[in-house]
């Protein structure tokens, strides 16, 4: 009775996370200890707590995070729980801002003893020896994957070291060194790693990327305080190629164009904030013919004559879409219409004359936001 | 949501309180390692069916379409008429957004769907006729301790069959490349071909690519050759990877998944295919010799 009570007093303990560490403590008979997650801990908390934990440290940098794991390392020659150790470590890479470091990955990992692991007879090998700590390898594997980290070979000699050529993290590891490689460079659109903190550089970047679609597009940054009577001061990015050029000339003045957005570009993780200039659509609908239609086959031979003028129109360039044309791309430092407005200005001094003759439309949804940008990217991912 | 995991919480710490002795109670998600019941993996379908005169109602409509559809079939086996020479260099479209119906081919899901995320999206037909798959990728984890990671969204189209609802298999043996028409916002967006076969081991099998999208106003045509599809099983690459098997694909679908919170839109013109005469890869990916026991385990 006595004992049950007590058991009751520790279970609601059990509550503020540790429960594993008194039990060992009091040592009380183990038979019915299961470890699964589903009643060790309190369901609403997740947590693995440890006493010396990551979430009290104030200075949160990699120093402090690889003095934490030194200090672990130091503090007994068992290193009792140093899976726990190492899943509170990986839960709280992001807030220590080291998600991304392979140094502090190595580090973890050494945290594990080395040969001690490793299974010496084929029933071991089969059966998965240590499966805690091969799982909790795996994860940290697996959260390096998550992060893009690639491992080296010096990764591979310490799991090596710790689990032998048969561990189940070795596996893991193996698998992210055939894969990660092979999609580490495949995209036709590569961003630099780590992308610029600069707004402006990320801008530039982001403008490059969509004019990437023409060969001759010129990216230029104008100032909007040099328009005159601009209200904004600010930057705007801005791309034109001379077909482009061409085709703003030949547009039609009585007809409006219009400058469009917001639209959105990712570079990786970072939303940028584009607008365009627009015109409607140049290309004729084609004519539709029955190929199958027989009853009416005109003969060449008879018939010749010029021919109608909608059958021969020059290749349209890539700018000369269905659903319009586009005549410039940009992006400027606050998305504001007045910025635009000074864009509009730039262009027309910088090889668009005509721009002042046609009219131009302003078609903006919500232009009052700002640019979203670095710091509401990273707001919102917490 | 919050009552279920406050009540099951509850309920947890009552068995805690009451029985200690029956500690052992495991609530963690069954392994069925051997053989698996459910070809939707326990991710059934709880909206209510109609009324039973409803259905019958409906069957009856459903058994006209299946009667044209049928008879369709049998004009085409009669006449006999395949396609013998699949033209370099000429794409044929198999599906587009231009028939008021090209929507009904198209299953949409995201991890909200069963409580798993809050993600949400939506496949559009623009002003323009294109198909525009847009919505928003929340990649927070929800609260239920159940749950690891979350954010994605998915459309894909229903299972290739022939009248009478019979399953069969899209015919794109003969291409080696497919090619889309899309107009992305510079997310990359993943690729599934599903082949789903007769056993429950087969049920999940997919190929997968990588779709980059440059971003900005213009279309981009991207063609991507079938050799490059790798293999996976519930999002697994499997250690021993085989080519995609053409004759067997019963599904298409285009999902975004990319760990990046927010706002995404893929505009889709059309999705076709294609034979270069000149691709000749038949699988990228080299397979190594390793010790026994090591590969698939």
């Amino acid at each position: 009775m006595i004992r049950k009570s007590a058991l009751l007093g520790i279970l609601n303990y059990c509550k503020y996370g540790m429960l594993h560490k008194l039990l060992v403590i009091n040592n009380f008979p183990q038979t019915h200890f299961h470890t699964s997650t589903g009643h060790r801990k309190d369901p609403v908390s997740k947590d693995i707590v440890i006493y010396e934990n990551f979430e009290s440290i104030e200075n949160k940098s990699k120093k402090t995070y690889l003095e934490m794991i030194k200090i672990f390392e130091t503090r007994g020659t068992h290193r009792t729980g140093h899976v726990e150790f190492i899943y509170s470590a990986l839960k709280n890479m992001k807030e220590f801002n080291v998600e991304k470091d392979l140094e502090v990955y190595k580090a973890l990992i050494d945290v594990l003893p080395k040969g001690k692991f490793i299974p010496t007879n084929m029933f071991q090998a089969e059966f998965m020896h240590y499966p805690k700590q091969q799982q909790c390898a795996i994860d940290l594997l697996e959260q390096m994957e998550d992060n893009a980290v690639l491992p080296d070979k010096e990764v591979e000699t310490m799991l090596l070291n710790i689990f032998g050529k048969r561990g189940y993290p070795l596996r893991k590891l193996w698998r992210i060194m055939y894969w990660m490689p092979k999609f580490k460079n495949l995209s036709p659109w590569p961003v630099p790693q780590p992308l610029p903190n600069d707004t402006l550089e990320l801008a530039k970047l982001a403008v490059a990327r969509i004019g990437s679609v023409d060969i001759q597009t010129q990216i230029s940054v104008f100032q909007s305080k040099d328009i005159p009577e601009a209200l904004e001061d600010t930057w705007i990015v801005s791309a034109q190629s001379p077909t482009q050029c061409r085709l703003l000339s030949e547009h039609d003045v009585s007809q409006p164009i219009y400058v469009e957005g917001r639209f959105r570009i990712w570079m990786k993780n970072v939303p940028i904030t584009y607008f365009i200039l627009r015109g409607d659509a140049k290309i004729a609908p084609r004519s539709v013919v029955d190929l199958d239609d027989v009853s009416n086959i005109s003969v060449p031979f008879f018939s010749y004559g010029i021919p109608p003028k909608q059958d021969i129109v020059p290749v349209p360039s890539v700018h000369e879409q269905e659903d319009g044309v586009i005549f410039a791309v940009c992006v400027t430092g606050t998305s504001g219409r007045d910025s635009l407005l000074s864009w509009i200005r730039h262009l027309e001094k910088n090889g668009n004359p005509n721009l002042a003759s046609i009219p131009v439309v302003f078609t903006l949804k919500s232009p009052e936001k700002d640019l979203a940008n670095i710091e509401t990217a990273v707001a919102t991912e917490k | 949501m919050m009552n279920l995991i406050l009540t099951k919480t509850l309920k947890c710490c009552k068995l805690k309180l009451n029985n200690i002795q029956k500690l052992e109670l495991n609530i963690s998600a069954p392994l069925n390692a051997f053989w698996e019941r459910d070809e939707k993996g326990g991710y059934a379908d709880n909206r209510k069916l109609p009324p039973r005169t409803q259905m019958i109602r409906d069957g009856f409509k459903e058994l006209k379409h299946e009667i044209a559809l049928w008879s369709q079939e049998m004009k085409e086996k009669f006449e006999c008429d395949p396609i013998l020479d699949y033209r370099a260099g000429e794409t044929d479209i198999v599906w587009n957004f231009e028939s008021p119906n090209a929507l009904q081919q198209w299953v949409i899901t995201s991890d909200s769907d069963h409580n798993e995320g809050h993600s949400k999206c939506d496949l559009v037909v623009n002003k323009y006729g294109k198909g525009l798959f847009t919505g928003f990728l929340n990649t927070d984890v929800p609260d239920d301790g159940r749950i690891k990671r979350a954010g994605y969204c998915n459309m894909r189209t229903l299972r290739a069959r022939k009248s009478f609802k019979r399953d069969s298999y899209l015919e794109w043996a003969p291409y080696n490349l497919l090619v889309m028409k899309v107009r992305g916002d510079g997310r990359s967006y993943m690729l599934n071909i599903t082949t789903k076969g007769r056993f429950d081991l087969t049920w999940n099998d997919t190929y997968h690519y990588v779709l980059y999208t440059r971003g900005g106003p213009y279309w981009q045509v991207s063609k991507i050759p079938f050799s490059k599809f790798f293999f996976t099983s519930k999002g697994r690459i499997q250690d021993r990877q085989y080519a995609i098997p053409l004759n067997r694909v019963t599904h298409f679908g285009i999902s975004v998944g990319d760990k990046i919170k927010g706002g995404f839109s893929l505009e889709i013109d059309y999705i076709g295919l294609e034979y270069n005469p000149n691709h000749t890869e038949e699988f990228a990916y080299e397979m190594y010799q390793t010790e026994k026991f090591i590969v698939a385990t």
